[in-house]
């Protein structure tokens, strides 16, 4: 028996060999069943446990909370199909490691289950973030409400401390720490020109294990005392119940969510750059983010460790943190800033990184000291191990700790004044651009600058003394951490928002929720330093009257970041639905990820590109990043948006139809195409095809698509021959009515076409009806022609005709037959058919015209068929068409039928050429 | 097309693959920072145990367990060395089933593979042994949390290396998986069974000799 490598068996088992998708709800079905089954086993497993131990007592119901929160947690993750692959890998099965099963997602659906793809991973992240970021900001705003006045309000001082301590907790573990890794997810492996991360599988269940941790956090405040903060201290998280359990558990699935991201992002910088991409030429986010995954690889593990002893101790009795017992509180402080000093430039490098991209690019520079930037990020990254006790120099840790400390601490703000410094000189004397992103930037700029200040302070043992745990550290905290993290997180978000939606989000909505936040921020935490100097302590639900005025001041400041966060949300969702399509590249950025379509293609690249220089030389002539080439299937060569692939659309009587035009939008919607619609008729109607094409080409247009078009007086194999010559074309659109009807399919149009163009021919079948009637859209001007008399003139074909010369037409012929005699008499009937017959030959003259017509008889007055018109129909306009002898009263009737739809009055004159009456 | 896209990312992007310029499979790679992680989860663990350790006072150590007897805590040297020799002994004979891959000869691998989870299953079987004749539990002043967190936590890795082993041997059994060319996940299940080994050798030293 041949042993096989999984090369092989990719080949053996090719894809399309999967079997059909399950639908969404059979995957949470799963999950919903595997959480309870956890939840069970995890009450089994410690019940069996403590009996066979003979632990007492049995029923211990902090045991089993964390059993049911950790086994239900994993649950979940399984449940939903995270270990699936994994599964089938262990049981001897054939599993393919390139299985892209999973890749790609077609509709909103394929982002509520696992999903392989970084891109629909990024925006997984990014949309789970986001709503975390809500329920802690509305948990902020409990805090704010409560503090609004001092005395008790609403909440005690417990409920109080649930509140902030889910809030930061939630902010930090749900919000910052993963929504920098969930943008770095989408932008990362493009900046380097990789296809995907290194491991796809590992990347989605990260995400996965988020989920249960951001629903333990925020159920945590309301199932009992959760009242330690986000540092979680004992002895107070040791006496803690339910919350604090929940906590726990939250805090070691975030912890690994994030190092199995982070890993992933090193083994992914590591192995997967594209050619050329040495380190030095890695865009500075790259390098943000590969140190950053370093801080998190090493150091999460001490909060893990911090956090099952403090657990250990509350659940299982042991000692770690009893002095009586030879236990010793300090160690906790000890072990958990060695992870959390660190984790603050876990939550500041990666924003770092973003503000480089951003403040390059919008002051149209290079990067200012690009070397001493990526060199000052391994520096802080590494003097980060060195400064945790800057936090506890009031514990009563060991006194000698603290000098040194205290140097190291302040030697860290070298390497960040670096990376000031590389801003502002990028900024010096830029060509600088205002868009949102870079309005967030130098936002971030401002207040990350006081927020380091107040960190010198802080550092600064004989200052700190004063200053430690009270408002001062609070006005620091959220200085570095909302006006540094976040608003990068901002500026990010509406960076890559194009390139993530394919949209653009509204520029104005963008600056106004910069302005509220900015104000409302400075309002909200610039205080803080002042209530801090005063000496209110941090923490504490309730405050002497003196701080009443300032506190006041701070939570009213505070709904401004309100304000500002609902627009934010509203310009998010509503950009993402209806925005403007995006280009390729709308910041004229140079780093890879603009290089490819907005959102990028499935593999992102379908052939290696090739990095040749920087990525910020903006302003150096011929200066280059990257070359991206086109895959096979384009025809190779270098892939750049301007010069986009052509499809030649061939097509006749079918080129405005709707189903060509779908066709035409859903192969756009690829990215790297344009389109040239080739009309050929010859022998036929130039004028209406003309007409045709003039539709087809404003509807594109409208939907943003590029397209250009002409009208040929040749066959159908010519035109193409001739337009060939003109610009190559890489795949071919022929458009024809069903087999039966059809000229060009007698004449076996697209084997002809195949052979002499020597390119992919696609034939789109369109039906006459689909053909003849007026496309649905904004481009297309919708009118209805009231007529009676006039029906069968030609002075009224002329009329519409030089209407539908100047604007793209869809007509609607409404014959109005208002007949005395009683409905169904012979005289009725003969009138009705008589007059049907006339609308058709109307119809059909239109439509030979190439203006796309549909019409009805209908029974009753102008005033009923205007009715119609409008409600049936929805036209924009109605014409009212008469003979010059008519009198104006048809007009006022219809006019008082539409309400406020246009009505004009055509003047039908047989013998002079017709023209609307200004009626 | 789809099928067009995945045609080319497969020649692309096969695990084997090594990565570009490190010449180290990624699967490697992803192996050694995930033990660098691991170790700093024993390292917090040993800065717990060293500053409880020199908490007490006049460094008394062992502590002594019950001031009534003054009896003290002691940790079963001569027992758990031998069984440490076990496990030091199990490394080897996974670098020896590797070593048998290498030449092709599958038998080899299996026996390696099987001989090294029976020491693996010895080591935890006398662990647990002796968690249950020690005379002291967790709850037993401070030494007896930073003792069994630390055996515990490195018990349950032995448990994780030995189930990685399992699978490698199932996927050596079931899906005739791993040449003498391309062995990632045999090579990484291999080096974490080292890790596993040599934190304990640290482990021994720290907690049973010094
Ligand atoms: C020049 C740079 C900085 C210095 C010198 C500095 C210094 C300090 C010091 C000494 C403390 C302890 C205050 C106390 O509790 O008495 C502190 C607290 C804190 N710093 Fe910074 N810091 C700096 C930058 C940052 C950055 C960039 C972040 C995060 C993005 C950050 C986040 C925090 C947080 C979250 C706390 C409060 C922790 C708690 O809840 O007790 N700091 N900082
Ligand atoms: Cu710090």
């Amino acid at each position: 028996m041949a042993t096989h490598a999984p090369t092989h068996a990719h080949t053996e088992h090719g894809h399309g060999h999967h079997a059909p998708p399950k639908p969404l709800w059979y995957w949470w079905k799963r999950a919903i069943v595997w959480t309870i089954s956890g939840a069970i086993a995890g009450i089994a497993l410690v019940y069996f446990f403590r009996l066979v131990f003979g632990m007492d007592p049995l029923w211990q119901p902090q045991a089993y909370y964390a059993a049911i929160t950790m086994f239900a947690g994993m649950g979940f993750v399984i449940g939903i199909g995270c270990f699936d692959w994994w599964w089938a890998y262990l049981r001897g099965k054939r599993v393919d490691f390139e299985d892209h099963s999973l890749h790609g997602a077609k509709s909103w659906r394929d982002y509520l289950r696992p999903n392989t793809d970084h891109k629909v991973i990024g925006i997984q992240y990014m949309v789970a973030t986001f709503s975390f970021f809500v329920v802690g900001g509305l948990l902020a705003e409990l805090v704010r409400l409560e503090l609004a006045q001092p005395g008790m309000q609403f909440a005690d001082a417990e409920t109080y401390n649930g509140y902030f301590s889910a809030h930061a907790t939630i902010m930090i573990f749900g919000f910052v720490i993963p929504s920098f890794a969930g943008l770095a997810n989408y932008v990362l492996p493009v900046m380097i020109g990789a296809k995907d991360m290194a491991f796809p599988r590992l990347n989605a269940l990260s995400f996965w294990l988020l989920l249960p941790a951001g629903v333990m956090l925020a159920v945590a405040p309301f199932v009992g005392s959760f009242s330690s903060g986000w540092t979680a201290y004992p002895p107070l998280s040791v006496q803690g119940t339910t919350g604090q359990t929940l906590f726990e558990c939250a805090v070691q699935f975030a912890g690994a969510s994030s190092i199995a991201t982070a890993l992933n992002f090193l083994v992914t910088i590591m192995t997967m750059r594209a050619p050329g991409m040495t380190v030095w030429r890695m865009p500075l986010l790259v390098w943000a983010n590969a140190t950053t995954s370093g801080l998190v690889v090493f150091g999460t593990p001490f909060i893990a460790g911090s956090q099952f002893m403090t657990f250990f101790d509350r659940v299982v009795g042991t000692n770690f943190f009893n002095a009586a017992n030879g236990g010793d509180v300090i160690m906790y402080q000890h072990v958990f800033w060695f992870y959390s000093h660190p984790a603050v430039y876990i939550m500041m490098l990666p924003g770092f990184g973003i503000i480089s991209e951003v403040v390059s690019t919008f002051a149209r520079k290079p990067i200012f000291g690009y070397r001493a930037v990526a060199f000052s990020t391994v520096a802080i990254a590494l003097l980060g191990f060195g400064v945790w006790a800057h936090h506890m120099f009031v514990s009563g840790m060991a006194s000698w700790l603290r000098i040194p400390m205290m140097i190291t601490t302040i030697v860290i703000a070298v390497p960040t004044g670096v990376k000031i410094f590389s801003w502002l000189g990028t900024i010096w004397n830029g060509k600088i651009h205002l868009k949102t992103p870079m309005i967030w930037a130098l936002g971030f700029i401002f207040t990350f600058v006081i927020g380091g200040l107040s960190g010198v302070f802080l550092g600064t043992l004989t200052s700190d003394i004063a200053l430690t745990d009270t408002y001062f550290v609070v006005a620091h905290i959220h200085y570095v951490f909302f006006g540094g993290s976040v608003f990068t997180i901002f500026a990010g978000t509406y960076y890559w928002f194009p390139k993530m939606t394919g949209k653009m989000y509204s520029e104005t909505l963008g600056k106004w929720h910069f302005w509220l936040t900015f104000v409302g921020f400075n309002g909200t935490f610039f205080p803080q330093h002042w209530l801090g100097a005063l000496g209110m302590p941090r923490r504490v639900a309730d405050y002497d009257e003196r701080f009443a005025d300032m506190n006041l001041i701070v939570s009213i400041s505070s709904l401004g970041m309100v304000i500002g966060t609902a627009i934010f949300f509203y310009n998010m969702i509503y950009s993402w639905k209806k925005g403007a399509p995006a280009p390729w590249n709308p910041w004229r950025g140079r780093s890879l990820e603009w290089l490819v379509s907005s959102p990028p293609s499935l593999f992102n690249f379908d052939a290696e590109p090739q990095v040749v220089g920087g990525p910020y030389q903006y302003g150096i002539p011929g200066a280059r990043h990257a070359v991206v080439y086109a895959g096979d299937h384009l025809g190779g060569g270098e892939l750049t948006e301007t010069e986009k692939r052509t499809i030649l659309v061939v097509a006749n009587r079918t080129i405005a139809s709707s189903g060509l035009l779908d066709q035409v939008r859903a192969k756009a919607a690829e990215g790297f195409w344009r389109f040239t619609l080739v009309v050929p008729a010859k022998g036929e109607d130039h004028r209406a095809a003309e007409r045709r094409l003039q539709i087809a080409l404003a509807v594109l247009a409208e939907a943003g698509i590029d397209a250009s078009g002409t009208v040929e007086d040749l066959s159908p194999l010519e035109a193409v021959k001739r337009v060939q010559e003109e610009e190559p074309a890489h795949e071919i659109f022929l458009a024809t009515l069903p087999l039966a009807e059809s000229a060009w399919m007698r004449q076996d149009m697209v084997d002809r076409i195949r052979k002499a163009s020597g390119l992919a021919v696609t034939r789109v079948t369109v039906l006459g009806d689909d053909a003849r009637t007026a496309v649905r859209s904004g481009a297309v001007r919708r009118v209805a022609v009231i007529a009676n008399d006039t029906i069968g003139d030609a002075g009224l074909v002329a009329a519409l005709r030089s209407r539908a010369d100047e604007q793209p037409l869809g007509v609607v012929i409404l014959c109005p037959l208002s007949l005395d005699s009683p409905g169904c008499s012979d005289d009725a009937d003969r009138a009705r058919d008589e007059a049907t017959v006339r609308t058709r030959a109307l119809i059909e003259q239109l439509q030979d015209s190439g203006i796309q017509a549909a019409g009805e008889v209908v029974d009753g007055d102008p005033g009923a068929a205007a009715k119609i018109a409008r409600t049936d129909y929805g036209v924009d306009t109605v014409l009212v068409a008469s003979y010059r002898r008519s009198t104006g009263w048809v007009v006022g009737q219809v006019r008082a039928a539409v309400g406020d739809t246009a009505v004009e009055h055509v003047v039908v004159d047989t013998e002079a050429p017709a023209a609307p009456s200004g009626a | 097309m789809a099928a067009e896209h995945t045609a080319t990312i497969a020649s692309h992007g096969d695990v084997a693959t090594p990565g570009r310029g490190s010449g180290i499979s990624r699967g490697m790679l992803a192996m050694i920072i995930f033990i660098g992680s691991e170790a700093m989860l024993f390292a917090s663990f040993f800065a717990a145990y060293f500053m409880v350790r020199y908490n007490i006072a006049d460094n008394d150590w062992p502590p002594v367990k019950d001031i009534a007897t003054g009896e003290r805590f002691e940790p079963p040297v001569v027992l758990t060395g031998v069984n440490t020799l076990f496990l030091v002994f199990s490394s080897f004979t996974v670098w020896f089933a590797e070593h048998r891959l290498k030449h092709g000869d599958r038998k080899g691998l299996e026996r390696g593979l099987l001989v090294t989870m029976f020491l693996g299953l010895t080591f935890l079987v006398v662990q647990i042994n002796e968690y249950v004749h020690l005379g002291f539990t967790p709850q037993d002043k401070a030494f007896g949390a930073a003792f069994y967190t630390l055996t515990g936590f490195h018990g349950l890795h032995v448990f994780v290396g030995l189930c990685l082993l399992l699978i490698c041997y199932l996927r050596v059994k079931r899906a005739h998986d791993f040449t003498p060319q391309w062995s990632t996940p045999l090579n990484a299940a291999s080096l974490y069974w080292h890790f596993v080994d040599v934190v304990w050798v640290f482990l021994y030293v720290v907690v049973y000799l010094i």
